[in-house]
């Protein structure tokens, strides 16, 4: 049976959600506006790193996000060999389809009571 | 939502929404324990207090300063630095406790003479500390001392003198955690951004989030220090007081312990636009990419990967002979907070180790969805469990080892289950290369104890086999492995030293060679 290529994206999404759940501690910052900052942040990062793209560097915060993209997209290209396969394209479609996955598992659809906290 | 009834917490229903199973499918959408709620009356909660975890957790281990507790005494003897949290200067947090042994009678008079009486005579007795930390309990927060005051009064009277006012009584939070959260406040609005550092390399982090439990501070200091990094100041293991209030000048503060001090990482961001980078000191994955993470922020990755290269060819083969005697062991990974979620993958990644459970007893729902992420499906996560639940669960899951505390630890050992402190380690420290195949021979150490395997013979009644000699660790261990397979030769157990901490003190570090005009 092919498998379509909606159901390909779907489940490279989720072998990169493990990976990042498994691996990462930057999507877990303890308030919603944080991780909204640090999923935007650091998987745009990634993205721009994976399609060769140039990366913006000029404050603090940005070099912070841009650490963790870079490690981040090293160890996807080290772990699955099929994002060497793929257009620049398709891989941004990919990565936008991992940060609505990620913003549903830890922000939008998070359990997580203390999200909405509104002081630190 | 997966939820798990212990059939002991029958009797109290609200305990069902703070257990479940990550089963097939599970994710943080649907499979999520409550968390960081007030004790269930009847349950008999684990947890600490919040005075406990603004002193015995945080402000403690802070090493040039006399810690005084205003309350009872019996507060102060069971916050007692027992945590193994050392420090370059002879220890002298941990020798001496503090207390102004409150009374009934101050309950009725007031306690506020008295404290002021001890902090004077505390600083005499310590002549050349100059430094004090002062922590409110219950009992002083309801008669309503105001021991701010007080130390404003010392310190106009003794002007070489700083105090640390810390009001964060029992009852200020469900657990320890709402210590952690008041101090990690009190410290950046009281004391940082008095005292000015100096600034000896252009590239300054805060490390925060480690207590230097046996010595992890200073090992990963050492990495940050060999790469020409200054660690402008250490929250709070092996910290010095005066370090801590010039917090403001670090360009980065590197985290380890979310549960514990994020809080003033965050608002150090807010305030002072200092960013903060996750990382982790356990496991040679997670710690290699935490340091090239903090060198790339400043441009250091040939010394960080000089680093990891070294420590890696050094250690590897010794983490191998033990991964290879661990595979497939059942853990309940049961610590109080941030090693839930620091060890839930990488035991199992790197030492081979299946995790069963994970519980937390103080720690947020953001800690159990970090654990519940990282660990394997199956496993039973467990907020705030008692004693009766820690001992259905192994009843029921059947672990080979627990890593946990002291406390739960002997009612594992009365199971015949073995136990590792997680807490204050075993032969930590356990961060850093080194360190982390000291806790895989820790592990090693306890699931093949010969006398653990003795101890499972009853002897008022089952057969003792006397053709059998006595059989050591590796006698036992080494029916596991595979003969046919060929032994790498480099393969070997731990051969480090018996103290891997004391000769870091007083090494040299090359000084960074750029110029530091950037630097402040």
């Amino acid at each position: 049976m092919e498998v379509s290529l909606e159901e390909t994206q779907k489940d490279r999404v989720e072998q990169l959600v493990d990976y990042i759940m498994k691996w990462c501690l930057w999507q877990f910052h303890s308030r919603a506006w944080d991780r909204e900052r640090q999923n935007e942040g650091i998987l745009t990062k990634t993205r721009q790193l994976l399609c060769e793209e140039p990366v913006e560097l000029e404050t603090p915060a940005d070099k912070c996000y841009w650490v963790d993209a870079v490690i981040l997209a090293r160890d996807f290209k080290a772990t699955y060999p099929w994002l060497a396969t793929m257009e620049k394209k398709d891989i941004k479609s990919l990565m936008q389809g991992l940060k609505e996955r990620m913003d549903f598992l830890t922000i939008t659809g998070s359990l997580n009571e203390e999200l909405t906290d509104p002081k630190y | 939502m997966p939820y798990h009834k212990f059939k002991c917490s029958e009797c109290i229903p609200e305990r069902e929404k703070h257990a479940v199973t990550k089963g097939p499918g599970e994710d943080l959408t649907s499979c999520l324990p409550l968390g960081y709620l007030n004790t269930i009356p009847g349950t008999i909660s684990e947890r600490g207090c919040a005075y406990c975890g603004a002193k015995h957790v945080i402000g403690a281990p802070m090493k040039d300063v006399i810690h005084m507790s205003h309350g009872p005494v019996g507060c102060t003897y069971d916050t007692w630095q027992t945590k193994r949290y050392i420090s370059d200067n002879d220890n002298f947090q941990l020798k001496y406790t503090y207390a102004t042994d409150v009374k009934e009678k101050h309950i009725i008079f007031g306690a506020e003479k008295m404290l002021k009486q001890n902090i004077i005579e505390a600083f005499q007795a310590f002549p050349y500390i100059k430094r004090m930390s002062l922590y409110q309990t219950c009992a002083t927060a309801l008669i309503g001392d105001d021991i701010g005051a007080v130390a404003q009064e010392v310190m106009e009277e003794m002007p070489d003198v700083d105090i640390f006012v810390c009001n964060s009584p029992g009852f200020a939070g469900p657990s320890q955690s709402g210590g952690h959260h008041k101090i990690n406040l009190a410290w950046l609005d009281q004391k940082v951004g008095t005292f000015e550092p100096e600034i000896t390399s252009k590239y300054v982090i805060n490390y925060v989030g480690d207590y230097n439990i046996q010595g992890d501070t200073e090992v990963m200091v050492d990495y940050f220090k060999r790469m020409g990094i200054q660690v402008l100041s250490c929250f709070t293991g092996n910290g010095s007081y005066d370090s801590l209030r010039g917090m403001h000048r670090g360009h980065l503060n590197v985290l380890e312990c979310a549960r514990s001090s994020e809080y003033i990482c965050n608002e150090l961001r807010v305030r002072y636009g200092i960013p903060r980078l996750d990382i982790e000191g356990f496991g040679f994955k997670p710690l290699s990419e935490s340091l090239m993470k903090v060198a790339m922020f400043f441009g250091l990755e040939k010394e960080a990967q000089a680093i990891i290269d070294e420590e890696i060819a050094r250690w590897k083969p010794e983490l191998d002979w033990y991964a290879k005697r661990l595979q497939g062991k059942k853990v309940c990974l049961w610590p109080g907070g941030s090693k839930l979620w620091h060890w839930a993958n990488v035991i199992h990644e790197e030492m081979g180790v299946e995790v069963v459970s994970v519980y937390t007893k103080f720690g947020h729902q953001g800690d159990m969805e970090k654990g519940i992420a990282r660990c394997q499906e199956g496993a039973l996560a467990i907020d705030d469990p008692n004693e009766l639940e820690g001992i259905e669960a192994m009843k029921t899951l059947k672990p080979d080892i627990i890593f946990t505390g002291v406390r739960p630890g002997e009612v594992a050992k009365k199971l015949r289950v073995q136990y590792l402190n997680a807490h204050a380690y075993h032969n930590g420290p356990y961060k850093g290369f080194e360190g982390w195949v000291r806790f895989a021979r820790d592990i090693y150490n306890a699931l093949y104890s010969p006398i653990h395997q003795l101890s499972g013979l009853d002897i008022s009644k089952d057969e003792i086999p006397t053709e059998v000699g006595f059989l050591t660790r590796q006698m036992i261990s080494d029916v596991n492995i595979n003969k046919e397979e060929t032994t790498p030769i480099e393969e070997r157990p731990y051969t480090g030293d018996y103290d891997c901490v004391t000769k870091l003190r007083g090494k040299t570090y090359p000084r960074s060679s750029e110029p530091l005009s950037d630097a402040v």
